[in-house]
């Protein structure tokens, strides 16, 4: 094999002045001339996308057959296809987005014009792929690609279980297909992991992680205020652009918001609301400068690469050393110097452990789920829910482990269905304990992280088993100084009242949840349906939400403070238009004064009457243990009665904290048909189900 | 899973894995297949020995046209999609049995020769294919007579430890089915229609969960049912078994009869035919035909039925030559 014309490639690729970097060329080589099966572990940035291109271009030189990548982040290598279109490498990829797309590139496939198809872990259980596309690579697998390959083992951070199908993929290949299983982020022990699971035959490319430019610092501040106003203090320090990680969806968008109002050329950038975000546009926009600052959680995700960041700011602690590494290391790819700097406050162990306790569905759940399908040929998600009593999430979370376990599979003749098969499961609760401990113990390294006093690099380096972990003299511990951790005052005062002052939008159900009603059309009547109501602000968080939570649960009472709060963004923020002209609550027994107390207060603030009109027939149980809505609303309708005449005028519907939305759906819809004017829904606090991918 | 050479061979060659619907190459027929693999045998190689060889070479170890290498060559290059494509059968329960396999029913080799089919996707416990049995056969569409004989011999096998063999399909197959397995016995369905689908019934689910149950058939697991698959399976069913009784045929028409006269012919197994007052025009000229009568209702006690088929077939010798080594 030629190194002088991969190098050309390799050229026309990236640029004329460019050349192997240590260990591109000795993996080029194991793939496509050795073709032998291939980890290659270097930092990001390294440029692991060249080595599969290469060995792509040359093996297509040779005749073989187009090269499969599974990638769980493909939606972020629009780059890399790009820089790899130079050298004519023509690269599809087959997505649940793109299906206008699907029939030219079968046609691609099937005249031998594809060289490499980009697919997600879930194509490969995906019938039409394995039936219509997978097929017309004229059955000819050149290459497996494996990207992210951490993902295989139990002990990588972020263990996917449709990986495990992979590796009964890699297993029944033939031994003269080369296997390449690329990742950034391997201690020793998922190396190992990876190597027992992919076979012995895996030969390891390994090269040091540290990144040259990155300067570290650890900041302590006590609330979000303080940390939103550090921002705005010394985000202008930073000449060019950067990333600031949040932990949830809420938290990027009050980052946002504050650093718009600051000023700053600031967006958000996650997969929540509905992905309905033009993330493509977003992430184009950051590339161009046209955006500086990007306010993202983990969906910015492994394959975005943009040379010249100039910092990272974690606005809250992430959950592990490798997740901490592998964002912060997005920063000072191509510039000199670059910051990565760690903020931590007081919510940060709160959201982990929710994420830690989120991660797998209950062994009940598991359980429940099969006992349903085993009573059936097939049931759809939605026939699932109303059966099963956990979220949507956790279903499919729960469904996809089961899938790759060989308990259920999916058929989608009409529409999808999930239906048991014959294979026996036994719930693997080692498993699970033992990735939870897993968690726990990466929860605790970033713990003593953020106090460590001494190199920040070296002790992330150890963390990650590189072969040389030297002090970088870089850090603030080896500098010795850094950004101050001091903040003023008014601009602490002021981030406060930002907080108190964000109004969260209500959305109306438009309609009942599927399953609930065999009889009736699933769409809420529109002149039954609320008006877009809004809440003070999220349960438990930064601003009201923690007042919210001790008048609740502790002092019994909601305190004038929240009354003045709410009369405020009611009167002077929202105002709705026509005006409510009277308030009604919903009531609860097991707290019989708490939310009709609160509103007849509120009610004479804003200087209109308050009528108890709405009656709970009989005590459900706390909407927030009806885990879906099917079961939430199922469990609200036949609790809810109006007792009394009501007046014709518009009212406002009050409750303390909004979860499913269903109690205010369905009292909403009483009043109306009741003959009351346009409801509008206000509630103190919205639930908030912490969604890290969202 | 993992298969053998010999047996990944075959799939690349003779199974419509991984192979597009508008692909130009069809994976190869008994009738392609059988004279390559006597060639291999006569000059000493395996199948998988073809693994490594390209388009000239096959040519040229095979004697085989120009066309014919290519079709080969491009056959045997699917073994990566179809590693892929077996993965996701695994997931579902499936498993695949190849005429390179030990485990591959001895019977369809002894009795059907170049006729045994190359590959077998199965569901369920494979141990049950070739276990002395009773195959059942007749029409979807019952007397009463039919259907308590379909009842009574699967109820039989079960109690007394015989496999119950049927084509899987509604009907008469169905009701000795589930005689069998609900009487605790163990039954096999070698179906002319998709075994993705058949898997998701409870019951056969539940069945084959306990390892009572093998579903089994010479198609692409999700090929739908057509006249032609059931003709073809039909010897599939009879060569299973150590009797075959046939409980309703129509007269020179129809699946059963179809399968019962070949069966009678080949003299693989002995054929019964259900004797009965109103038995259907079909029975009678396959007793004429020289299948022998099964009396209704049964003369013995349940238990009896092994011995009674025993008895009276003592002077019958199936037409069993020596079994010889192929792929």
């Amino acid at each position: 094999m030629d190194k002088t014309h991969t190098l050309t490639l390799l050229r026309k690729m990236i640029g004329e002045d460019k050349d192997f970097r240590p260990g591109q060329w000795e993996a080029i080589e194991a793939v496509a001339s050795k073709k032998q099966r291939t980890l290659v572990v270097q930092r990001t940035g390294w440029g692991k996308s060249l080595v599969y291109f290469l060995a792509t271009k040359l093996l297509r030189e040779q005749g073989s057959g187009p090269t499969v990548l599974i990638s769980p982040l493909l939606s972020l290598m629009r780059n890399q296809i790009e820089m790899a279109r130079r050298i004519g490498i023509r690269a599809f990829t087959i997505n649940s987005a793109n299906k206008e797309e699907w029939a030219a590139i079968e046609e691609a496939l099937a005249k031998d014009e594809c060289d490499l198809m980009l697919i997600s872990p879930e194509r490969l259980n995906n019938e039409h792929f394995l039936k219509e596309v997978l097929p017309q690579i004229s059955g000819r697998i050149g290459l497996f690609v494996v990207d992210e390959a951490h993902c295989i083992s139990d002990w990588g951070h972020d263990f996917r279980p449709d990986y495990r199908r992979i590796v009964r993929i890699v297993q029944m290949l033939p031994r003269g297909i080369p296997v390449l299983g690329t990742t950034a982020t391997a201690n020793d022990r998922v190396v190992k992991d990876v190597q027992a699971q992919l076979g012995p035959g895996l030969t390891v490319h390994r090269g040091s992680l540290a990144r040259e430019s990155l300067r570290l610092q650890n900041i302590r501040l006590a609330n979000q205020s303080e940390r939103l106003a550090w921002l705005a203090e010394n985000l202008p320090k930073f000449k060019g652009s950067g990333i600031i990680y949040c932990l949830t969806v809420a938290d990027t968008e009050r980052v946002t918001g504050w650093l718009k109002q600051k000023g700053f050329s600031a967006e958000a950038y996650h997969a929540g609301g509905n992905g309905t975000m033009d993330r493509r546009a977003l992430e184009q926009a950051f590339l161009n400068n046209e955006i500086k600052i990007l306010v993202a959680t983990v969906a910015l995700g492994m394959g975005f690469d943009k040379p010249d960041i100039d910092f990272v700011i974690h606005f809250q602690r992430p959950g592990s050393v490798v997740a901490y590494y592998q964002q912060v290391g997005r920063a000072g790819r191509a510039v000199e110097k670059s910051y990565g700097i760690l903020l931590s406050g007081a919510e940060d162990d709160e959201i982990q452990n929710y994420f830690i306790e989120s991660a797998f569905p209950s062994t009940q759940v598991f359980l429940d789920i099969l006992q349903e399908l085993e009573k059936s040929e097939g049931l759809s998600l939605y026939e699932i829910l109303a059966r099963v009593n956990t979220s949507k999430s956790m279903a499919e979370k729960a469904l996809k482990i089961l899938e790759v376990d060989g308990a259920v599979g999916q058929t989608s003749d009409k529409k999808l269905l999930y239906f048991r098969t014959p294979n026996p499961w036994v719930p693997e609760t080692d498993r699970i304990n033992r990735v939870l401990d897993l968690r726990r113990s990466e929860l605790a390294q970033m713990q003593a992280y953020m106090d460590y006093p001494d190199c920040l690099m070296k002790f992330l380096l150890e963390a990650l088993d590189d072969p040389n972990p030297v002090p970088c003299g870089r850090c603030a511990n080896c500098q010795g100084k850094g950004f101050s951790a001091s903040v003023s005052h008014e601009l602490v005062i002021e981030a406060e009242n930002y907080l108190k002052g964000t109004q969260v939008l209500i959305q109306p159900r438009k309609q009942w949840p599927i399953g609930l009603f065999p009889d009736q059309k699933r769409n809420i009547p529109l002149e039954l349906q609320n008006a877009p109501g809004r809440s003070l602000c999220y349960y438990g968080d930064a601003g009201w939400g923690k007042l919210v939570q001790s008048g609740k649960y502790q002092e019994g009472h909601f305190s004038n403070e929240l009354v003045k709060a709410a009369a405020h963004l009611i009167r002077d923020m929202w105002q709705p238009n026509p005006f409510p002209g009277w308030v009604t609550a919903i009531p609860s027994t097991r707290h019989p004064k708490l939310v009709a107390e609160f509103a007849r207060r509120l009610a004479n603030s804003l200087q209109i009457p308050f009528y108890p009109v709405i009656d709970r027939i009989r005590e459900a149980p706390e909407q927030k243990t009806m885990q879906n809505s099917s079961k939430q609303a199922y469990n609200v309708i036949n609790t809810i009665r109006i007792v009394q005449t009501i007046s014709h005028e518009p009212v406002l519907l009050v409750d303390d904290i909004i979860d499913s939305g269903w109690t205010l759906t369905m009292a909403g819809y009483l009043l109306k048909k009741q003959g009351s004017g346009q409801v509008y829904p206000f509630t103190l606090a919205r639930a908030t189900s912490r969604n890290a991918n969202g | 899973m993992t298969l053998s050479p010999d047996s990944q061979t075959l799939l690349l060659l003779c199974s419509h894995l991984g192979l597009s619907s508008a692909s130009e190459y069809a994976p190869l027929t008994l009738k392609n297949w059988n004279p390559l693999a006597k060639k291999l045998l006569s000059i000493s190689k395996r199948p998988a020995d073809l693994l490594e060889l390209d388009k000239e070479e096959l040519k040229d170890l095979l004697e085989i046209t120009e066309e014919e290498a290519e079709r080969i060559a491009h056959l045997l290059q699917r073994s990566g999609t179809v590693a892929i494509e077996l993965e996701r059968l695994k997931s579902l329960g499936i498993d695949v049995l190849t005429r390179a396999d030990a485990d591959y029913p001895l019977r369809y080799k002894q009795r059907l020769k170049e006729a045994a089919p190359t590959i077998l996707f199965y569901a369920g416990e494979k141990d049950l294919l070739g276990q002395p049995g009773i195959a059942v056969v007749g029409s979807r569409h019952l007397d009463e007579a039919g259907q308590a004989c379909a009842e009574f011999v699967g109820n039989a096998c079960g109690l007394s430890g015989l496999v119950l063999y049927s084509g899987g399909a509604k009907g008469v197959d169905s009701i000795s089915m589930n005689a069998a397995l609900t009487s605790r016995g163990t039954a096999v369905g070698i179906l002319a229609d998709s075994l993705e689908k058949s898997i998701r019934n409870p019951e056969h689910r539940d069945a084959i969960y306990r390892g009572d149950l093998c579903l089994v058939t010479p198609y692409s697991p999700n090929a739908p049912f057509s006249v032609g698959t059931a003709m073809g399976r039909n010897k599939l069913i009879y060569a299973l078994a150590d009797y075959a009784i046939v409980v309703a045929s129509d007269a020179e028409k129809g699946g059963t009869w179809a399968g019962a006269t070949e069966a009678l012919k080949s003299k693989w197994i002995p054929v019964f035919v259900l004797d009965h007052p109103d038995m259907p025009e079909g029975n009678k000229m396959l007793l004429q035909k020289g299948a022998l009568q099964f009396p209704h209702p049964f003369p013995e006690h349940h238990q009896e039925l092994k011995s009674w088929l025993d008895k009276h077939t003592a002077e019958i010798k199936s037409d069993l030559s020596q079994l010889s080594l192929f792929y």
